[in-house]
C-alpha cells in the first residue's frame, strides 16, 4: 500500500523505527502463550521496559520519559502490527500513568521503579461488572475501619488477569480512592476469562478484603475524573494498536488477493474483490487519521470533556474498521483465513478482544453522541 | 512584460497571517454576497451570479488560484484553501467557473504566450465564460474512446461530433474540448485539446433538464465548427496528457467535508422538527454519521497539509473523493427517511415550526458520485495504483 504517511518529528520516528526492529511478528511465540498464565512473555515485558516504553507518559521528575502519547501511539502501533500479546496499553501505560499520579509518595517511591523496569506487573480493577464505562459507578466499596479499609463488591474485565499487584478503584461514602493491593490478597477473590487470543481478563469479587490505609495511593474526588483521564488516553493508544493490526491484516488480506489463483487468475483482478479491498482501505485509512487526530488533541492539551470526545472519535473508527477488516478478511482468502494454523486468526482474534474491551465502537459512538448533547 | 492581465491587487495577500486574511475574507463574502443565493439548492445560472461574480471581477479576486503575474490573487496554498473554506461556509454559488478552475491552470502549464495573451484577461472580466466539452454519448468512464473529430483545414481545425452533460454550456461563450485529431492511433494518443468559440454556425447548445427539474448540463452538437490552429493547446494529439493534468485538484476539492457537515445540519433540523431528535434508533444513525464525517474531516486535513507544505499528492486522495461523496449520500439518504411524508414535497416545506429544502440535498448528492471519475472509477485506480492489485 503506498498511503501517504502521516509526518512526525525525529523522537517519534526513531521510537518507531526502533519499535518496528523489536517487535517482530512471532507465530510460534504468540501460539505458545495461548492459554497459558499469564498469557505473555514476563521476559519479553522487560526487554520492552529496556526499550523504555513503560515511562514513557511518566514524566521525567518520576524517573520516566515524559515522551507524551504520539510516543505511546507509535510504539502500540507496532506492538499491533506484530500482533503482540504483551498487555502494553493496560499494564504498560495505564498503570504507570496513575502510580506516578499517585498523592502517595512513600508507596509512589516504592512502586513505581518495579512498574517501569518490568519487575512488577500491575493491573488496574476499575470496571463494573456489567461493563459500563463509567468508573464511577463501579460497583467496588470501601470503608474506612481503625486505620484500615476493608472492600467489597466486583470489578470485572481486569487485564491482565494474572499480575503481582492490583490497582482497586473502589467507592466510599467519602468518595472514591484508589488502593493498591498484592496478588496474595487478592487472588482467592479472581476468577479468570479467557479470550478469543487465548489471553485472560479476571474477574474480582471481594467480601471485607481488608487493607492498610498506607496502601491508598489517592482519595478524593478527583480520582474519578484521574481514572477516566487515564482510561481515555488509554483508549487512544489501543486505537493505534487496533490500527497496527488492521494494517497488517489488510497487508495479509492483499498479498493474498494477488498470489491466489482460481479460474486461471488471481483473484485480485476481480473487480468485485478489488472494490471491497478498497473500501477496507479507506476504512484503515479513516482509522488512522482519526487516531492521529486524537493524538495531536492530547498532544495540544486537551482535558476533560474534550479528551473523552477525541478518544470516543478514534476508539469508534478504530473498533469498527478493525473489525471489518478482519471480517472481510477471512471473507477474501476462503476457507483457509478461517483455519487456526494461518496466521490471520491470530489477528482477528486479536482485534477482537481490543475492539470489544474499553469500549466497542457502539458504545463509543453513543458517548460521543452523550458527550456532543452534553456541549 | 509589457502586457497587463487583470486588476492589480489591493493587498500582498500571502504576506498576512492565516486569521487576519480570514477575516478579510469573510467580511467582505458576509457582506456583499446576497443572502437569498446562500445556499442554492441547484447550480446558479449566470443571470443570478453575475453581479456578484462582476463585482469579484472588479476587485481582482475572480481567480484566486492563478498567480499575480497573470492577474490571480496569487495566493499559497494555505490561503487558497482558507479562501475556498470560506466560500463554501457562506454558501457561496459557483457560477461556470471553468476558466479560473480549469482553462487557467492549463493555459499556464501547456499553453502558450500568445494564447495566454489571447485568453486570460477576459476570463478575469468574466467577458468569457467557459465550460468543459469532455463527455460524450459513446465516452463517458471511457473518456479515451471520444469520436468527436477536428480535421486540420488549412489554418484551421473542422470539429463535427457532439458533447453531453456539459455543465452550464448555455451560459457559456466558449468550451475547451477533447477531440479526436488521429483516427488510426492508439486511443489516448489520438486526442487533442482545442479552444473553440461557441457564438458561431454550427454550434448547437440544447439543455437537458434533469430529474429535480433543473437545467444545468447540456448537449452540445458541433456541427463543421471552425477553430484557428494556434488554439491548439499543447501538441498536437497530445490532449490527454493536457487534461489528465488537471485531476488530482478536483479530487481534493471533493474530498471536502464541507457539503457533508451541511446535510448534517439539514438532517438534525428535519429530526427536530418530527420530534425524532431523542429517538435513540435515530440518535445511532446520525452520530454513526457525525462520526464518518468527522473522520473524513481528519483524513481531509491531512491531504491539505500535504497541500500545503507544497508535496505533490499521491493517488490515494482518490479515496476521499469516495468517502465524501458517499457520506453526503447516507445523509442525504437519511434526511429523506427521516422527513417522512414530507419527502413528498418540492421545494422549501414548513416541517413543525422549521422550514427546510428536503428534497435539495437528496438531488444534490447523486451528482458527485458520478462525476470527476465515478466512484467505480476511483476504487478501480485506488485498487490498481495503491493497493497494488492486478489488473484483468
Ligand atoms: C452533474 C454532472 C455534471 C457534469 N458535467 C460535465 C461537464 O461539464 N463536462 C463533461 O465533459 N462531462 C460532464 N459530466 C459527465 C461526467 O464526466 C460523466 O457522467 C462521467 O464521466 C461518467 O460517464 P457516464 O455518465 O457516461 O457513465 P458511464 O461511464 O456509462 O457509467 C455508467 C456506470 O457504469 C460504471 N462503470 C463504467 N465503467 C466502469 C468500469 N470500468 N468499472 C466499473 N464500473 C464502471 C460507472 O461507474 C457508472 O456507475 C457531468 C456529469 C454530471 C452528472
Amino acid at each position: 500500500m503506498t498511503a501517504h504517511s502521516i509526518p512526525e518529528n525525529e523522537t517519534i520516528a526513531l521510537l518507531r523505527n526502533s519499535a518496528a526492529g523489536f517487535a517482530r511478528f512471532d507465530s510460534r511465540r504468540i501460539r505458545d502463550w495461548r492459554g497459558r498464565s499469564p498469557g505473555f512473555d514476563r521476559v519479553v515485558w522487560q526487554q520492552m521496559a529496556g526499550q523504555g516504553w513503560l515511562s514513557i507518559l511518566v514524566p521525567e521528575a518520576d524517573g520516566g520519559l515524559g515522551l507524551g502519547i504520539e510516543a505511546a501511539a507509535a510504539v502500540a502501533e507496532q506492538l499491533g502490527r506484530a500482533c503482540y500479546p504483551e498487555p502494553f496499553v493496560m499494564a504498560g501505560l495505564l498503570v504507570p500513568g496513575l502510580l506516578a499520579a499517585s498523592t502517595n509518595q512513600a508507596l509512589k517511591r516504592a512502586l513505581l521503579p518495579a512498574a517501569l523496569s518490568g519487575d512488577a506487573i500491575f493491573s488496574l480493577a476499575w470496571q463494573p461488572a456489567d461493563g459500563s464505562l463509567k468508573p464511577a459507578t463501579s460497583a467496588m466499596r470501601a470503608s474506612r475501619r481503625n486505620g484500615s479499609i476493608v472492600l467489597s463488591g466486583e470489578c470485572r474485565f481486569i487485564v491482565p488477569a494474572q499480575a503481582d499487584h492490583y490497582l482497586v478503584l473502589a467507592h466510599t461514602a467519602d468518595g472514591p480512592l484508589l488502593v493498591c493491593v498484592d496478588a496474595d490478597r487478592i487472588r482467592p477473590g479472581l476468577i479468570e476469562e479467557s479470550g478469543p487470543d487465548g489471553f485472560s481478563s479476571a474477574w474480582l469479587r471481594l467480601s471485607d478484603l481488608v487493607a492498610p490505609e498506607a496502601a491508598i495511593l489517592m482519595s478524593g474526588v478527583g480520582v474519578t475524573d484521574t481514572v477516566e483521564a487515564a482510561l481515555d488516553q488509554a483508549i487512544i493508544v489501543q486505537s493505534a494498536e487496533i490500527c497496527g493490526l488492521m494494517q497488517r491484516a489488510l497487508e495479509l488480506t492483499l498479498d493474498y488477493m494477488r498470489t491466489r489463483q482460481q479460474f486461471g487468475v488471481a483473484i485480485g483482478s476481480f473487480q468485485a474483490l478489488q472494490h471491497r479491498a478498497v473500501d477496507l482501505f479507506i476504512q484503515n485509512e479513516l482509522a488512522r487519521h482519526a487516531k492521529a487526530a486524537a493524538v495531536r488533541a492530547v498532544e495540544h492539551g486537551a482535558q476533560g470533556k474534550a479528551l473523552s470526545l477525541v478518544a470516543s472519535s478514534a476508539k469508534s473508527r478504530a473498533a469498527h474498521a478493525g473489525l471489518l477488516i478482519s471480517t472481510q478478511a477471512i471473507q477474501l482468502h476462503g476457507a483457509i483465513g478461517f483455519t487456526d494454523e494461518y496466521d490471520l486468526g491470530l489477528y482477528v482474534n486479536r482485534m477482537i478482544r481490543l475492539a470489544a474491551s474499553l469500549g466497542n465502537a457502539a458504545e463509543h459512538r453513543r458517548r460521543f453522541g452523550d458527550l456532543s448533547e452534553g456541549a | 512584460m509589457s502586457f497587463r492581465y487583470g486588476v492589480p491587487q489591493e493587498r500582498d495577500w500571502n504576506a498576512l497571517d492565516d486569521v487576519e486574511f480570514r477575516r478579510i475574507i469573510r467580511v467582505e463574502f458576509e457582506t456583499n454576497y446576497p443572502t437569498e443565493l446562500r445556499y442554492a439548492p441547484r447550480r446558479l445560472r449566470w443571470h443570478e451570479t453575475k453581479d456578484w461574480y462582476l463585482r469579484m471581477a472588479r476587485k481582482g479576486w475572480i481567480a484566486p488560484n492563478w498567480p499575480l503575474e497573470y492577474g490571480g490573487m496569487g495566493l499559497s496554498a494555505s490561503k487558497l484553501l482558507i479562501f475556498q473554506e470560506e466560500a463554501e461556509r457562506w454558501g457561496i454559488g459557483r457560477y461556470q467557473d471553468h476558466g479560473t478552475l480549469m482553462l487557467g491552470p492549463v493555459l499556464l502549464r501547456w499553453g502558450t504566450e500568445e494564447q495566454r495573451r489571447r485568453y486570460l484577461p477576459d476570463v478575469l472580466s468574466c467577458k468569457s465564460i467557459w465550460c468543459q466539452g469532455y463527455s460524450e454519448p459513446g465516452a463517458g468512464s471511457d473518456l479515451a474512446g471520444l469520436k468527436t473529430r477536428a480535421v486540420r483545414d488549412g489554418n484551421d481545425f473542422v470539429i463535427t461530433g457532439q458533447k453531453i452533460w456539459t455543465t452550464l454550456a448555455h451560459d457559456a461563450t466558449h468550451m475547451f474540448a477533447l477531440t479526436r485529431t488521429d483516427p488510426d492511433a492508439k486511443k489516448q494518443e489520438g486526442i487533442s485539446f482545442l479552444l473553440v468559440d461557441l457564438a458561431q454556425k454550427g454550434v448547437t447548445v440544447r439543455p437537458i433538464r434533469d430529474m429535480a427539474g433543473h437545467e444545468e448540463f447540456c448537449e452540445v452538437f458541433l456541427d463543421e465548427v471552425r477553430t484557428p490552429a494556434s488554439n491548439l493547446v499543447g501538441e498536437l494529439n497530445k490532449g490527454w496528457t493536457v487534461a489528465k493534468s488537471l485531476l488530482g485538484f478536483e479530487r481534493i476539492h471533493v474530498g471536502s467535508p464541507k457539503m457533508p457537515e451541511y446535510g448534517l445540519t439539514v438532517l438534525e433540523a428535519v429530526a427536530r422538527a418530527r420530534g425524532m431528535w431523542d429517538d435513540p434508533l435515530f440518535r445511532e444513525k446520525y452520530y454513526a454519521l457525525k462520526l464518518d464525517v468527522a473522520h473524513l474531516a481528519d483524513a481531509y486535513n491531512h491531504f491539505t497539509a500535504i497541500v500545503i507544505r507544497g508535496e505533490q499528492l499521491g493517488q490515494d486522495v482518490s479515496y476521499l473523493k469516495i468517502w465524501a461523496t458517499e457520506t453526503f449520500q447516507r445523509i442525504a439518504d437519511l434526511v429523506l427517511e427521516t422527513a417522512g411524508p414530507f419527502a413528498a414535497i418540492n421545494g422549501t416545506v414548513q416541517v413543525g415550526n422549521t422550514s427546510v429544502d428536503v428534497l435539495a440535498s437528496f438531488y444534490k448528492a447523486r451528482t458527485p458520485t458520478i462525476y470527476g471519475g465515478s466512484n467505480e472509477i476511483q476504487r478501480n485506480i485506488l485498487a490498481q495504483q495503491v493497493l497494488d492489485l492486478p489488473r484483468r
